[in-house]
């Protein structure tokens, strides 16, 4: 209301620009190396991001030699923060796009500039570069030029910046392509690794714990596309647990979109080997009988490989004896994504990723069912087969197969 | 309904796809989603599923939605929650000049636990003054507080510019938004704005009242204001209104879906309403400020007082108000109408029309005929007593 603040509100407000970022540059890494899949590449990819970017707005992607443009309808910031979670994109600018012109270039280059000064407060001295880069060769001038060119033409000795090439705070990036000239101040980490679905297909076998949501992650990461499998031995755990189990794959949504889960009767298999094996031998036995059930449901699935969250010692049914005993039982390669990590790094992973809260609610799973006192450390197969003669393994493998539930869980 | 309903600002009808929605929750399916037999996991999902609803309304993520009893919960979680949580940073606190009593009373009450509490100020035309927010914003500022929708004059203030000063000036600083009149009238989403949380209400959407929501841009320190059983991630612990909730979730969903088709029919009830009440002597449209929902028109009526005007215009069943509803029973100028320097007699002679996208055109053009009555009526009668 003071007549003095309405004075100043012409200069004040001079240094904020109303400039809104209206596409996302999306960067990718390592799946321009790899030659003549890149093309299919980079269309899962493009794929992977409109639909991780669904629920937010509705996008539309454009390729063009090593780089995603990403056009939301709405919502630009909250989409270029969704695609940090796009495995293949190694970074990400919200970005503008005009004419690959150096005047276009020009005109367009302050407003960016402005926004990111804006966020220095009106200090003096903030170090800042221009850094540009063609693809389009025919531009009529070398990236070194153009860096200056446009440095010149929007510096003013009021913004008080200080040029300076290395480490830069500010760097004002130009991507010129045949199709347009990108311009951007900020770039956001993607993070890395292939996109979903591009290297194949896996099972993986999920508790509800810590550990297998890392698993199923870390293949996501490198491009597999997850299947689920979760054992529920009803009534001995109940709904909730199976609740859990799917909230852990929805929230591993992020990461992928769509994903299926087997929901696999596990009831009848626990009681077998509760009346007719050794306690000592149960977790081992079931574990057996879970990758009898996880390869039988892969082949539904045209999953080529198991994926598990065991890490070497660190739970009695961990050891290498155990493992190879387990591992036996499956019929198809058993990949262990956290074989080495301490309990500790795979809970930092948890937390970055999100899972780590939901896998901590104390919900029982069916591993806890029967859970004998004292565990074979050293398991022998003989040992197994020798319990296993005592009960129909193949039978109780094929009903809970066929009992299997099916939930295909969506993002959103 | 035998009356004509144009407040839309106080609250909404249900909508009947929304009362059907809720119908189980109120019925067979009563459980508790803390329960962990089937009749609990189905209520705990009907909330996930409403969750996911809102947090796709306002382009967040549903691990950031916390559900709330309603708008007012929802403001006094993000002023005292995110004030107490950053303590340590800072003590300083800016306020928008105009916001509900529900920030301005928490705001206040912080003042006694040995915040600095400011209140910032408009400038002549009604806008938000940005001289004097940038003046006021301090290394030590932990939190600023502005509503996105002027509850009482429609008047739209521009966060997302709000936000960019104060990240540039006060790095500590986490910025809450009230958007309860803002949602389904403008893009909401907290990222977009450039700010930490939204608050947002169901009534005011068509949804069912006692629910509403404060919704995070990304992991965010708040201290809750209850404490419990570690319900909504233990930032508001308590059994969740699970009918509520679904009915919210549905609401959300609907209201942004259709947004752009409501903003174009409310848009036209604006204009047409504005036009005839040009026709009318004694009615001056008051917009300040520089952009307005087209949700609402607050009108001063020189004839009588609001409060008479209203009573008149409700005796033809016509149903609007004179101020926000929150204000209304209260005898003092609101601090809105005082930022705008009104004083008591101006605020007095205002009254607020609020359109749904419902309302229709037959029905604005009907309560601007009966208000064109009333003051042909009152300005004789007026004339002849007071003049």
């Amino acid at each position: 209301m003071s007549g003095n603040g309405t004075g100043e509100s012409g200069t004040s407000t001079s240094s904020v620009v109303t400039y809104n970022a209206e596409m996302v540059l999306v960067r990718y890494g390592e799946l321009g190396l790899k030659g003549g899949n890149r093309a299919s590449f980079e269309v899962a990819l493009c794929r992977n991001i409109v639909q991780a970017a669904a629920a937010i707005s509705e996008v539309r992607c454009e390729r063009s030699r090593g780089r995603i443009t990403v056009f939301p309808k709405r919502r630009v910031e909250a989409v270029a923060r969704r695609l940090q979670d796009v495995f293949g994109i190694s970074s990400i600018s919200p970005c503008v796009g005009v004419e690959p012109t150096p005047t276009a270039i020009v005109d367009a280059a302050r407003p960016v500039f402005e926004d990111a000064l804006a966020s220095y407060g009106g200090r003096e001295g903030v170090t800042f570069r221009v850094r540009s880069s063609r693809a389009d060769k025919r531009f009529p001038m070398v990236s070194t030029d153009l860096d200056r060119h446009v440095a010149e033409a929007i510096l003013r000795p009021e913004d008080k910046v200080v040029v300076q090439l290395k480490r830069p705070e500010i760097t004002l990036g130009i991507d010129v392509r045949p199709e347009r000239a990108y311009l951007f101040a900020r770039r956001l980490p993607g993070p890395g690794g292939l996109p979903v679905g591009t290297l194949g297909k896996v099972m993986c076998l999920i508790s509800g714990g810590i550990d297998s949501p890392v698993a199923a992650w870390m293949s996501m990461k490198r491009g597999c596309q997850v299947f689920y499998v979760t054992f529920h031995s009803y009534p001995y755990i109940g709904e909730a647990s199976k609740k859990k189990v799917v909230d852990l794959v929805r929230h591993l949504g992020r990461y992928q979109p769509r994903s299926r889960l087997f929901v696999a009767p596990f009831t009848e298999t626990q009681e077998a080997i509760r009346d007719h094996a050794p306690p000592s031998y149960r977790t081992v036995l079931y574990r057996r009988m879970m990758q009898r059930i996880a390869s039988r449901l892969s082949r539904r699935a045209k999953a080529r490989a198991l994926i598990t969250g065991e890490s070497i010692g660190q739970v009695a049914s961990q050891t290498l004896e155990n493992m190879t005993c387990i591992e036996n039982a499956a019929s198809l390669p058993v990949l262990r994504p956290l074989v080495t990590f301490d309990k500790q790094e795979t809970i930092e992973v948890a937390q970055r990723i999100g899972t780590f809260e939901l896998s901590c609610l104390p919900e029982p799973d069916c591993c806890t069912v029967f859970m004998p006192s004292k565990p074979i450390i050293r398991g022998r197969e003989e040992e197994c087969l020798e319990a296993e003669s005592r009960y129909d393994v193949e039978g109780l493998v094929e009903r809970a197969c066929a009992g299997v539930e099916t939930i295909d869980v969506d993002q959103v | 309904m035998s009356f004509i309903y144009l407040d839309n600002a106080a609250t909404t009808p249900l909508d009947p796809r929304v009362t059907a929605a809720m119908q189980p929750f109120l019925g067979d399916e009563f459980g508790n989603p803390s329960s962990r037999h089937p009749l609990g996991v189905r209520a705990a999902e009907a909330v996930d599923a409403a969750r996911r609803q809102v947090a796709r309304a306002l382009g967040a993520d549903p691990q950031h939605v916390t559900f709330t009893s309603g708008g007012t919960e929802a403001n006094n979680l993000a002023v005292l929650g995110l004030a107490r949580a950053a303590r340590q940073a800072g003590r300083h606190i800016l306020i928008g000049a105009t916001e509900h009593p529900s920030v301005r009373s928490s705001a206040l009450a912080l003042r006694e636990e040995g915040f600095e509490v400011e209140f910032l100020t408009l400038d002549d035309d009604g806008a938000l003054d940005e001289a004097d927010l940038t003046a006021r914003l301090r290394e030590d500022t932990i939190l600023v507080s502005q509503m996105l929708v002027n509850n009482e004059f429609g008047t739209i203030y521009p966060v997302a510019r709000l936000a960019r000063i104060v990240r540039a000036r006060s790095p500590h600083a986490r910025l809450h938004v009230d958007c309860v009149q803002g949602f389904g009238k403008l893009e909401c989403s907290p990222a977009d704005l450039g700010v930490d949380c939204i608050s947002v209400s169901s009534h005011k959407v068509h949804g069912p009242k006692g629910v509403g929501a404060l919704v995070f841009a990304g992991p965010c320190p708040l201290r809750p204001l209850v404490f419990g059983g570690g319900q909504e991630r233990g930032l508001r612990p308590g059994t969740q209104n699970v009918p509520g909730i679904v009915g919210f979730g549905l609401a959300a969903e609907l209201t942004e879906d259709g947004r752009e088709a409501a903003l174009i029919s409310m848009g036209a009830c604006r204009a047409a309403l504005i036009e005839l009440f040009k026709e009318v002597p004694g009615l001056r449209v008051f917009e300040p400020g520089r952009e307005h929902v087209p949700s609402l028109v607050a009108v001063r009526v020189a004839w009588a007082p609001a409060e008479v005007v209203m009573h008149h215009l409700e005796a033809r069943g016509v149903y609007v108000s004179s101020g926000s509803a929150c204000q209304a029973t209260k005898a003092q100028v609101s601090p809105g109408a005082l930022a705008l320097g009104l004083d008591a007699t101006e605020t007095r002679h205002i009254l607020r029309w609020s359109f749904s996208s419902s309302t229709t055109l037959d029905e604005v053009r009907r309560g601007a005929q009966a208000l064109a009555e009333i003051g042909a009526e009152l300005t004789s009668g007026y004339e002849a007593s007071s003049r």
